[in-house]
């Protein structure tokens, strides 16, 4: 499938500072893609340099294969951008600031666009009020709402949920999930796991400008991923019974309690039944999956090791 | 043919500036009418005429041109650098809009802005010294590239500026004190040949004398001096816009 963004040796250095180290990366159309790394990694660098706020130092990005500085005029018409920081024109109500933004594509905003975006964004009742007047959740939508005016090919969501509160976090999430189901490409950087693991079909994790790793998310979760069981005993034991050693259990609590790790993709089933056989009684079941972060934290760790050992 | 992305950026600058009327139109008028009472009463009753014109009607040229390239140049200066301190010019930024119609937006919000202002101190100044234009398709085109010249500029410091301070720089140490002795408030042949001189040295004399050429029909220097030093700085500044708008300098990272 031809991407929708397509990025080669992507650098850009700041005087001695490299921001970005020669990024190879590939967006396909329909996907969300979270772009997951701790401040400073590079990621609002990237998305700036594909959206024409940054200039590169070296390598090319297409969309939709168009140059985005040679052909900047196609694709940016083609890019919407939620900027990490608010911003706000205090001159102008909530309808101007979206018909004005849509004027600067050449868009001339029909009254049942703008009706559908404001409903879709919850922002109706604020139609005619000043922009200065709303909420900074408010304001965050109505960035939103500049940056769908045009309805793009692609959205580039910056930290979209920063200082957000969880209800309207998952509002965001539910309407990001809409966009994408109605054929609209996703690009999202976060540092919250959550949100990647919630949302994105694919992950890359950056760090110090490079990319460390591109997998679809739920082969990220199994491939780094391990879950545990841990078994609740009603009679303590001072060790693991042999047949659940071998499996790798270890004593807890003080023998009240048995842990098992098996990889994401594994089963409990054995372990369950090597309990059983054991004669072990069970007073409770708790089952943990590796999250996101764990995984996020168990990359930039081992990334950080390589770094110092260079 | 006007592309509606030009427009939409035009015709929102003109927007902005018309919602602080107080602050964009009527701060001039006041100043304006301080200006002819003031110089015009009381400089007048003593000075009368100045090269055949009563001396109300000599400073009119002048007062007009320092209102317009003054508002033009603020218009331009303070709307792009609120934008990037606020973070809006992102909005412009990611658009699609060529470099050109990006100036052309902000050059023309700056250009109407200077010659409304223009026009209201030119309607004040005739209250006081009547209404009359030597040559006025002359003026208006010599007011127009002065406004387009200096909103230009007005551009340039905004791209430039980290801080008000130097926004405020230029209007502060250049135009004004070059204005006021550009021969707003005299005739260069009332000054020693020394300071006569140094007057040759400032284009904004120019500038001013061509414009008296065109509101009053005298002139201290060849109006052709002044178009041709209007037209010359018009080019260089919407160039150099143009150039900081292409290279990204301090707009794109």
């Amino acid at each position: 499938m031809t991407p929708v963004v397509r990025i080669r040796g992507l650098e850009k250095r700041y005087g001695a500072l490299s921001a970005l180290g020669g990024v190879d990366l590939d967006i396909s159309p329909g996907e969300i893609f979270a772009l997951l790394g701790p401040n400073g990694a590079g990621k609002t660098t990237l998305i700036s340099i594909v959206a024409g706020l940054v200039r590169a130092t070296a390598g090319t990005v297409s969309v939709l294969g168009k140059d985005v500085v040679r052909d900047y005029r196609e694709t940016r018409r083609a890019i919407g951008l939620v900027p990490q920081e608010i911003n706000f024109d205090p001159f102008f109500t909530v309808e101007e600031t979206l018909r004005i933004q849509a004027g600067y594509f050449g868009v001339r905003l029909s009254e049942a666009r703008l009706v559908e975006l404001l409903d879709a964004l919850d922002l109706a009742a604020k139609r005619k009020v000043n922009s200065r007047a709303l909420s900074g959740g408010m304001k965050r939508r109505l960035l939103i709402g500049k940056a769908l005016v045009h309805e793009p090919r692609v959205l580039f969501l910056d930290e979209p949920t920063a200082g957000v509160d969880v209800e309207l976090r998952r509002s965001l999430w539910s309407y990001v999930r809409g966009l994408r189901d109605r054929g609209t490409t996703v690009v999202l950087t976060t540092h919250y796991l959550e949100e990647a693991e919630e949302l994105a079909d694919r992950i890359g994790v950056i760090d110090r400008g490079r990319l460390l790793v591109l997998e679809r998310t739920e082969e990220l979760l199994r491939r780094h991923g391990a879950k545990t069981l841990r078994l609740a005993l009603a009679r303590p034991v001072s060790e693991p019974p042999a047949s659940l050693a071998v499996l790798g259990a270890t004593v807890e609590d003080g023998g009240g309690a048995i842990s098992v790790e098996v990889s994401a993709g594994g089963s409990f089933g054995e372990v369950l039944a090597a309990a059983s056989a054991a004669g072990l009684v069970v007073r409770d079941v708790e089952t943990r999956r590796t999250t996101l972060e764990d995984v996020f934290v168990r990359l930039l760790a081992a990334d950080h090791a390589r770094g110092e050992g260079r | 043919m006007i592309s509606l992305g030009l427009r939409t950026l035009l015709v929102k600058e003109i927007r902005r500036f018309m919602r602080v009327p107080g602050q964009t139109l009527a701060a001039p008028l006041v100043t304006t009418t301080l200006y002819f009472v003031v110089f015009g009463y009381s400089l007048g009753s003593r000075l009368r005429e100045v090269e055949g014109v009563p001396y109300a009607r000599f400073i009119v040229p002048g007062l007009v041109a320092l209102g317009v390239v003054t508002n033009a140049y603020l218009n331009t200066a303070s709307s792009l650098f609120v934008m990037k301190l606020q973070g809006t010019v992102v909005d412009l930024l990611v658009s699609p809009l060529s470099h050109g119609e990006v100036l052309a937006g902000f050059l023309g919000a700056g250009v109407v802005r200077g010659l409304l202002v223009g026009a209201i101190m030119w309607a004040v100044a005739g209250v006081f010294g009547g209404f009359e234009l030597a040559h006025p398709l002359l003026a208006v085109a010599l007011l127009a590239l002065a406004a387009i010249a200096f909103s230009a500029l007005g551009f340039v410091t905004a791209v430039w500026a980290r801080t008000f301070e130097q926004v405020n720089f230029f209007p502060t140490f250049f135009i004004t004190p070059l204005t006021f002795l550009g021969g707003v408030f005299y005739s260069t042949s009332m000054l020693p040949p020394a300071l006569r001189w140094l007057t040759s040295l400032n284009p904004v004399f120019y500038m001013v004398d061509a414009l008296r050429y065109g509101m009053l029909g005298i002139s201290d220097a060849s109006p052709a001096a002044g178009a041709g030093m209007l037209l010359l700085l018009a080019a260089g500044s919407v160039g150099v816009a143009h150039a900081l708008l292409r290279s990204g300098y301090r707009l794109r990272g």
